[in-house]
């Protein structure tokens, strides 16, 4: 299978692959979870018809993706009002200012669970669970083989945390570090606008993730916040990365052809 | 006179210090946490400046050009060590909250950028007035900055409660974030944005764009 090269068809199988994920949560509670997806899709695709409109572009319905991520994300519990304002944040400001999906360098969904963090510190995000962690694989799975997200980053940031935490001397749990780290790794810091995009940089930038999600855990089992600001400090090196990379290529090339 | 004028109204939007020149953006960001606080910083900003253009531009042709900028930073600490003074004096609670950056006026950029770029050249009427322009455009950023971080981060805009909080028993959950600096960087990107969108003469050109072409199969 080849990667669907349009930015639909990003939209479609990442949206596609979280649908399980959202089952899952969303069974917990389910009107109030269906507000909660009702509210983020409205507001995520109204500003994006906004920009569309204001800067005569076409229009992606790519706001789904940042919705179906955010209400997986964020409590139950959190009201409708600051649930737009923060999502609405984190659309415009992490994805539309430059330009829209694609034109970024980081997932809209981290900058606002990020935000979320920063706003309102007594909200905690949605803890891990092993049924949540399930639900992503036959996703990850998908997105995988359309290689839309990259194995690198994933075994990269697993062998990452696992030498910070045996630096540490800690017992690794893997189980249960692993059904912590699931969805966010798949979704946020895997996001296929976010990663690094040159092979020896995906494992670099997993490496990086992974040791991030160690610095910023509290104890052997990361939180969902750790992975947020992980994810987001991840993210925004990935750039970087990618020039590092493409100049030590440039310049071995260089050398092999003088 | 009506000429001179421009130097007044010019430094308000069209050549604003802190969103044409992103001039001053340090202490924009570490003063706006309240309105209180960002309208005495304005103030004393002011002063400091009027005061400094019209000093430097009196005796613009006795000062050596080599050690002009010794002679500029001179004046312009003396004029800050007056208004923290008398801050001191009469507005003690707001002084210990901004004594430090009203210190820091001595090297804000805006006011040595005006007196070497302006008040060392022009007579002390326009070197005044472009003083003052200067200040009241720096005044206007700072206000809308801190009112929109008051009124988010606290509900409260110089001290009264306009949104009230749950354990008030409202429904207003304060965003800690606005608190916190990086919210006035978002704003100030924000309100930069906004602007340039109105008066698109301030738009600057980007240095890379995106080519279209043509793919060949």
């Amino acid at each position: 299978m080849t990667a669907p090269r349009t930015i639909s068809g990003v939209t479609l199988w990442q949206s596609f692959a979280l649908v399980p994920t959202c089952i899952v949560v969303g069974s917990a509670d389910v009107g109030l979870f269906a507000v909660q997806l009702i509210a983020a899709i409205a507001t995520a695709i109204g500003w994006e018809a906004l920009f569309a409109l204001a800067r005569h572009r076409g229009f992606s319905l790519h706001g789904l993706t940042t919705a179906l991520i955010i209400v997986v994300l964020f409590p139950p519990d959190l009201a409708i009002w600051e649930l737009v304002l923060i999502l609405s944040l984190g659309v415009t400001l992490g994805e539309l200012v430059f330009g829209g999906r694609g034109f970024g360098f980081v997932q809209p969904a981290t900058v606002a669970a990020a935000l979320l963090l920063f706003s309102f510190p007594q909200s905690a995000l949605t803890p891990p669970s092993q049924a949540v962690a399930l639900a992503t694989l036959p996703g990850a799975a998908i997105l995988i083989g359309l290689q839309l997200i990259s194995w690198r980053i994933i075994f990269g940031a697993f062998a990452g945390l696992a030498v910070c935490i045996a630096l540490t001397g800690q017992a690794i749990d893997a189980v249960s570090v692993g059904a912590a780290m699931a969805f966010s790794l798949v979704f946020l810091i895997c996001d296929p606008f976010a990663a690094a995009a040159t092979n020896p940089g995906r494992w670099i930038y997993g490496v990086l993730a992974g040791s991030l999600i160690a610095l910023f855990a509290d104890g052997a089992v990361p939180t969902t916040q750790a992975m947020v600001f992980a994810a987001m400090l991840a993210s925004l090196t990935a750039p970087l990365i990618d020039h590092l990379v493409v100049l030590v290529h440039a310049r071995l090339r260089r050398l092999r052809h003088v | 006179m009506g000429s001179n004028l421009r130097h007044l109204t010019n430094p308000l939007i069209a050549n604003n210090p802190i969103t044409l020149q992103i001039l001053g953006i340090c202490s924009a960001l570490a003063v706006t946490t309240s309105l209180t606080t960002a309208l005495v910083m304005s103030g004393a900003l002011t002063f400091v400046l009027c005061l400094s253009s019209a000093v430097i531009s009196l005796i613009r042709h006795h000062i050596p050009p080599v050690i002009r900028l010794i002679v500029q930073i001179t004046i312009i600490a003396s004029l800050v060590i007056v208004i923290d003074g008398f801050l001191k004096a009469y507005a003690f609670d707001v002084s210990l909250q901004i004594s430090i950056f009203v210190g820091l006026i001595v090297t804000n950029c805006l006011v040595l950028g005006r007196a070497e770029a302006f008040a060392m050249h022009n007579p002390v009427g326009p070197s005044v007035l472009d003083a003052l322009g200067n200040g009241l455009g720096y005044t206007l950023i700072l206000t809308i900055v801190g009112s929109i971080r008051e009124l988010l981060g606290a509900g409260t805009l110089l001290g009264y409660t306009i949104l009230r909080s749950p354990a008030e028993g409202g429904w207003f959950q304060p965003l800690g974030l606005m608190q916190l600096a990086p919210s006035a960087f978002f704003i100030i990107g924000l309100l930069v944005w906004a602007i340039r969108a109105r008066w698109t003469g301030q738009v600057t050109a980007p240095k890379y764009r995106l080519k279209y072409r043509r793919v060949q199969r």
